[in-house]
């Protein structure tokens, strides 16, 4: 079986530092896979590349059978690859339900939107994500004033207003309550059933709960993969990613 | 074509150069370190030849010496106008933008109300406004003084900002405002400094423009948007502006020569335009910020 | 109750009933001189609401709008001047005097009214869309856009201005007869003027109101919020932004005809750097984001300037570049905010004496 994202052999070298070193990754349909790794490890970068915000030195990336490589921003995203970023990106003057309804980008050609005034679908969509995200009281109010778990859960909705195949999750519950990392892992677990994710995440309690498959980046390159069991007892993770969390 | 004619051309070709590269300095220093678009440079330039007529003409300060006081006063108005507006708009790029033309507008009409619209002339000595010739070339004296001042210029900025302490400061500044402030540098101090600087740069600029021209209120408009091009072109650096001057103006000179100064001129505007498609950061970038 | 200021059908009534106005003026004047005047003030209402819809809404700060209004009021002067000769006397008088006996390529199609007039308004519109194509596609925005549509302005202006055989130079074109359509003219110095400068103001002001109501305006919203972001969500942020330049740029082009059919004129003048600029003046100090309080800051600015006449220029100018200074500085959404403010305040009274619900922060305005 194919997988929905494959990545062959990226590399990316700012000026003469190679950032990524020959980094390959196959991401099978419709399991969530989560991407770990120390600091400057290159998590970030790997989505930048998948995701086109940075062209890749060399390599390859394929997405549901499609060559991907190089391409803009918006042409993955429309292929069905949706983002959720590290430092979480709202439009902060827009208000909660505008920004819904902006990444509820079924049609995305400018003329055709000059003429739309209502959205078919958009509504019941709408609804459905806010209820999830607990944002239905908020709806109105500017994205700017939100608090940080709001923002963050504004911006999971947003990604799944896209409904895309395959979500990126950058550091999705970073600065969350204990409450609401636990209702983020009850969701991502419903999700795994209908798509394919990729989680970028510190939080190895967070992992151990949702991953299918954890995949540990060092130094650009990919160092393990396999379950979590296999992960927590291989060596060479534990030098580079586990022990380096034991002394912090 | 004859040789000599091409060699006046390139000569002719620096010279332009230099006018635009000096127009340009006070504008590099203050978009690179501060990143703002200061549209009250033209203003800052008129001030700076008006400054000059003032000390000539009413206290009777030889021309010279009117280069340096132009500077000085110039500089007083940037720092009254960085600690008055600028400070308060520095994460507003296209609001600076604006508020800087409005003042503009209230400088260039201020002068114009106390001065009125009539032309005024900046003396200079003898000396200066003669000419000599080199082979077949003739070139005029004050044009080779104002290439002088701008090499000065270029080089004292250099030193300012490579080897002293309040270089390193500003160039820490530009990097990372806030790892500079907790090693101790009061960025907004700094900016403050350099925004008088860049003001005074254009003070220095104007006087030597009132000789090559005559002084009148409007008469920064036309630098302003030939000097911003310069810092477009370069990226923000002083190295980025020189070439870029130095590019535009041999170009010019050269189109100018085969057409006329207006067609040259349009010519200029169009090629950045296709090089911006092509480099849109400029010559000499700084890194793209990421999220 | 809400904050009136965001309710769309307040809007549209606040909208009707300025047009309203407006419709009153012609009945009410009879002087044509000053009529003729009020109109041209229309057509800074255009220009106003066009920098409006682009920066505004599209968080495209354009310098360089007097492009597409120039580039529109010289193929309309072409055209009306090509109305004017005959087959005993084909050529211009500008060719003429500048010792061109045949009409240049570049007049041809304006020997045709109706071609004229497409032209008039395609070729800034098309300038818009290949100029913002590059510039957009290259990632070239914010006050670097701004920077190089100020460059592009001066490009064509000094293009014209040396061109003197094809434009007339610095003397621009000077239409010896008012604009005819078939067998119908157009008197500029009739409520005729007014009303098709009001017709042109009414259809662009609600087309524009549309589009910040559709989808498109709700994306070119986010775009101005934060164009990275948009791309992941799957537009095309340089389409967008192309295609509200050239919105923008046709509503200009517009504009420059109607300048032209008013006072039968154009020269280099109106591609000057400061015009172009007090279009945002106009539209920053009435409201960028209100395409209504940007008209209205053209009427005011624009009458009290020729209120006060030449005389005082320099004096008005200077008051003019300090208020720019204090708006930008204290109210970056105009005066239309003041409006906006004060509604919020009624809206918080009405709403406090019904409930305790705690007044959260203003949604940004839905316009």
């Amino acid at each position: 079986m194919a997988g929905l994202l494959e990545i062959h052999h990226l590399c990316k070298s700012f000026d003469t530092i190679k950032v990524i070193d020959d980094f390959s990754l196959e991401v099978v349909e419709g399991t969530l896979c989560c991407l770990v790794g120390p600091n400057g490890a290159g998590k970030t970068t790997t989505m930048d590349l998948i995701t086109g915000r940075i062209k890749p030195t060399s390599g390859k990336l394929v997405f549901a059978g499609e060559d991907i490589t190089g391409q803009d921003e918006h042409v993955i995203a429309r292929a069905g690859i949706g983002r959720k970023f590290q430092v979480p990106a709202v439009l902060r003057d827009l208000t909660v339900r505008q920004n819904l309804t902006v990444a509820f980008s079924r049609q995305t050609n400018p003329f055709f939107n000059l003429l739309r005034f209502n959205v078919p679908g958009l509504k019941d969509k709408l609804d459905e994500i806010a209820t999830l995200a607990g944002l239905t009281h908020r709806l109105d109010e500017r994205a700017g004033i939100l608090s940080h778990g709001e923002t963050q859960w504004l911006e999971i909705g947003m990604v799944l207003m896209q409904s895309p195949r395959l979500m990126l999750m950058d550091e999705p519950i970073a600065g969350m309550t204990e409450g609401e990392i636990e209702k983020t892992a009850r969701i991502f677990k419903e999700l795994r059933k209908s798509t394919t994710l990729i989680v970028v995440e510190h939080d190895m309690g967070f992992v151990r709960e949702i991953a299918d498959v954890v995949t540990v980046m060092h130094m650009g390159s990919l160092l393990a993969q396999g379950t979590i069991q296999q992960i927590e007892s291989d060596p060479r993770v534990r030098d580079v990613y586990l022990g380096e969390q034991e002394a912090a | 074509m004859e040789f000599g004619s091409v060699l006046n051309a390139l000569i002719l070709g620096l010279s332009i150069a230099s006018i635009w590269l000096i127009a340009a300095l006070g504008l590099t220093i203050i978009y690179g370190a501060a990143g703002v678009i200061n549209m009250a440079h033209g203003a800052l330039i008129m001030l700076g030849a008006y400054s000059a007529y003032m000390l000539q003409h009413y206290v009777g300060v030889p021309y010279l010496l009117c280069i340096p006081a132009s500077f000085v006063i110039v500089a007083v108005v940037g720092l009254i106008l960085e600690r008055g507006l600028i400070q308060y708009l520095y994460n507003r790029p296209l609001d600076t933008l604006l508020a800087t033309y409005g003042v503009a507008l209230v400088l260039v009409q201020g002068v114009r109300l106390i001065f009125g619209s009539d032309p005024k002339y900046l003396a200079v000595p003898e000396i200066f406004s003669s000419s000599f010739m080199i082979g077949s070339v003739s070139i005029s004296t004050f044009r080779v003084i104002v290439l002088a001042v701008t090499a000065l210029l270029v080089f004292g900025i250099w030193v300012l900002f490579y080897k002293t302490r309040f270089g390193v400061q500003v160039r820490a500044v530009m990097q990372n405002k806030e790892m500079a402030a907790s090693f101790g540098i009061n960025a907004s101090r700094v900016y403050m400094l350099t925004f008088a600087l860049g003001a005074g740069l254009a003070g220095v600029a104007g006087s030597l423009f009132g000789v090559l021209n005559i002084v009148l209120p409007t008469m920064g408009d036309s630098y302003v948007v030939q000097a911003f091009l310069m810092v477009v072109v370069g990226g923000g650096s002083l190295a980025g502006t020189i070439i870029a001057s130095f590019a535009s103006g041999e170009l010019q000179s050269m189109f100018a020569f085969f057409t006329n100064d207006t067609f040259a001129r349009f010519l200029i505007f169009v090629l950045i335009v296709v090089f911006l498609r092509f480099k849109p950061q400029g010559l000499f970038a700084k890194a793209g910020v990421r999220r | 109750m809400g904050n009136l200021y965001y309710n769309k059908t307040a809007q549209w009534i606040a909208y009707a009933a300025f047009f309203a106005a407006l419709a009153i003026i012609p009945m009410r004047i009879d002087d044509d001189f000053l009529l003729n005047q009020l109109a041209t003030y229309g057509v800074y209402g255009l220009l106003a609401l066009s920098i409006s819809l682009c920066w505004g809404f599209g968080g495209i700060l354009n310098l360089g709008q007097g492009i597409a209004f120039g580039l529109g009021a010289y193929g309309m002067a072409m055209t009306m001047q090509m109305q004017s000769q005959t087959v005993e006397n084909p050529i211009p008088p500008i060719m003429l005097n500048n010792g061109l006996d045949y009409l240049p390529y570049l007049w041809w199609p304006f020997q045709n009214t109706a071609s004229g007039l497409i032209f008039a308004l395609g070729i800034p519109t098309l300038f818009c869309a290949v100029f913002g194509r590059i510039m957009f596609k290259a990632r070239v925005s914010g006050a670097f856009f701004a920077i190089m549509t100020l460059a592009m302005l001066s490009a064509f202006y000094t293009i014209i201005l040396d061109q003197q055989a094809y434009t007339g130079g610095v003397n621009g074109i000077t239409p010896p007869s008012p604009l005819r359509l078939g067998s119908f003219e157009i008197d500029p110095y009739s409520s005729v003027g007014y009303w098709v400068v009001f017709f042109a103001l009414l259809i662009a002001t609600v087309v524009a109101k549309l589009i910040t109501q559709s989808s498109f305006g709700l994306v070119t919203q986010a775009i101005r919020d934060d164009a990275e972001r948009v791309r992941f969500l799957g537009y095309s942020v340089s389409g967008y932004e192309t295609v509200i330049y050239s919105i923008s740029g046709f509503i200009a082009a517009i504009a420059g005809c109607l300048w032209v059919m008013l006072v039968q004129y154009v020269s280099p003048a109106q591609l000057d750097v400061g015009f172009s600029i007090s279009m945002v003046i106009w539209a920053a100090i009435g409201g960028r984001m209100s395409l209504i309080g940007s008209i209205i800051g053209a009427f005011v600015i624009q009458g009290g300037q020729s209120y006060l006449g030449d005389a005082f220029l320099s004096t008005w100018l200077l008051f003019l570049g300090g208020f720019f200074i204090l708006v930008v500085r204290f109210l970056p959404n105009g005066l239309a905010s003041l409006v906006e403010a004060g509604l919020g305040l009624i809206a918080t009274k009405s709403k406090t004496a019904t409930s305790h619900e705690p007044n959260g922060a203003k949604p940004f305005p839905a316009e």
